[in-house]
């Protein structure tokens, strides 16, 4: 399986759009997030299991539309008994895969089927809103939603309020379109990307 | 451009959901004998009512379920969203 970034060729580093005259801190940021351990957990309907005993790296299996999170990783509820991991710890899913039984939990490893696009900046809520049906100015800190932006199915991780900092995760075929539309929405506030 | 109540999500755009027909369909009875006519209207008749009914929504780039929604075809009025299987009054 290649680790190549699907965003390899097109993340060009720089400044761009209407960024002249204007202050490092007043410019969005825009970075590619790559090279996480990123897994699926699935509960199965049938399935009586109580997940608030579930632990991932010191995290309950967050509520639906949160997240919950450390330092090192992510979990973001993806639907009904169905939720992402993130981790920057790579053999995390080897160290707690015991937890999830065979019977109860379906876990895929879904590392290199993920795009991330991580944006920061004061107008990361109107960059959101150009492409995005969501009611933005609603979410905050420790939320998640899926959703689509300009026809792309994505799912947004609201990470932080001060800074705003948003993550867009997309399918990683669409990755280049979801950048292109992403970036695009960006040139008119100026943005620089790291 | 509908507003609709996902019963995971909540109100969510309708560029989010993708149609699913008729929602009081029932697929015949597994490993019974069923006549062609049964079978033929099963798969392929539905009734294209004018006023209240029920149909299926699929939140296709949200939470991924499908649910019940009470809609009116000629208002667009939407009276009730339900998980499948549940009760629409």
């Amino acid at each position: 399986m290649t680790s190549i970034s699907s965003l390899n060729f097109v993340h060009k580093l720089g400044k761009f759009g209407d960024y002249y005259e204007k202050k490092d801190h007043e410019l969005l940021k825009v970075s590619e997030v790559n090279g996480l351990l990123i897994f699926q957990i699935a509960k199965y309907n049938k399935s009586k299991f109580d997940v608030s005993k579930i632990n991932i790296d010191g995290l309950n299996l967050p509520s639906p539309l949160k997240s919950s999170s450390n330092l090192n990783t992510r979990i973001l509820w993806f639907g009904p008994d169905n939720w992402l991991v993130f981790s920057n710890i790579l053999d995390l899913l080897a160290k707690e895969k015991k937890q999830f039984k065979e019977e109860n939990f379906a876990i895929t490893d879904i590392s290199n089927s993920r795009t991330i696009i991580e944006l920061e900046g004061n107008l990361v809520n109107e960059v959101l809103k150009k492409g995005c049906p969501l009611d933005i100015n609603n979410f905050k800190e420790g939320d998640c939603a899926n959703s689509v932006y300009n026809g792309i199915t994505i799912t947004i991780d609201f990470i932080s309020n001060k800074p705003n900092k948003v993550r867009i995760l997309g399918l990683r075929s669409f990755g280049e379109s979801l950048h292109h539309s992403i970036t695009d929405a960006c040139l008119e506030f100026g943005y620089k990307a790291i | 451009m509908l507003y609709i109540k996902c019963p995971y999500c909540g109100y969510r755009s309708q560029k989010e959901f993708a149609y699913g027909g008729d929602g009081t369909i029932k697929r015949p009875e597994l490993n019974q004998n069923i006549s062609d006519e049964k079978w033929d209207e099963f798969v392929y008749f539905r009734k294209s009512p004018r006023g209240k009914h029920i149909e299926l929504w699929h939140h296709i780039a949200g939470c991924r379920q499908w649910f019940q929604v009470q809609r009116n075809t000629v208002t667009h009025e939407i009276f009730q969203t339900a998980k499948m299987g549940e009760d629409i009054k």
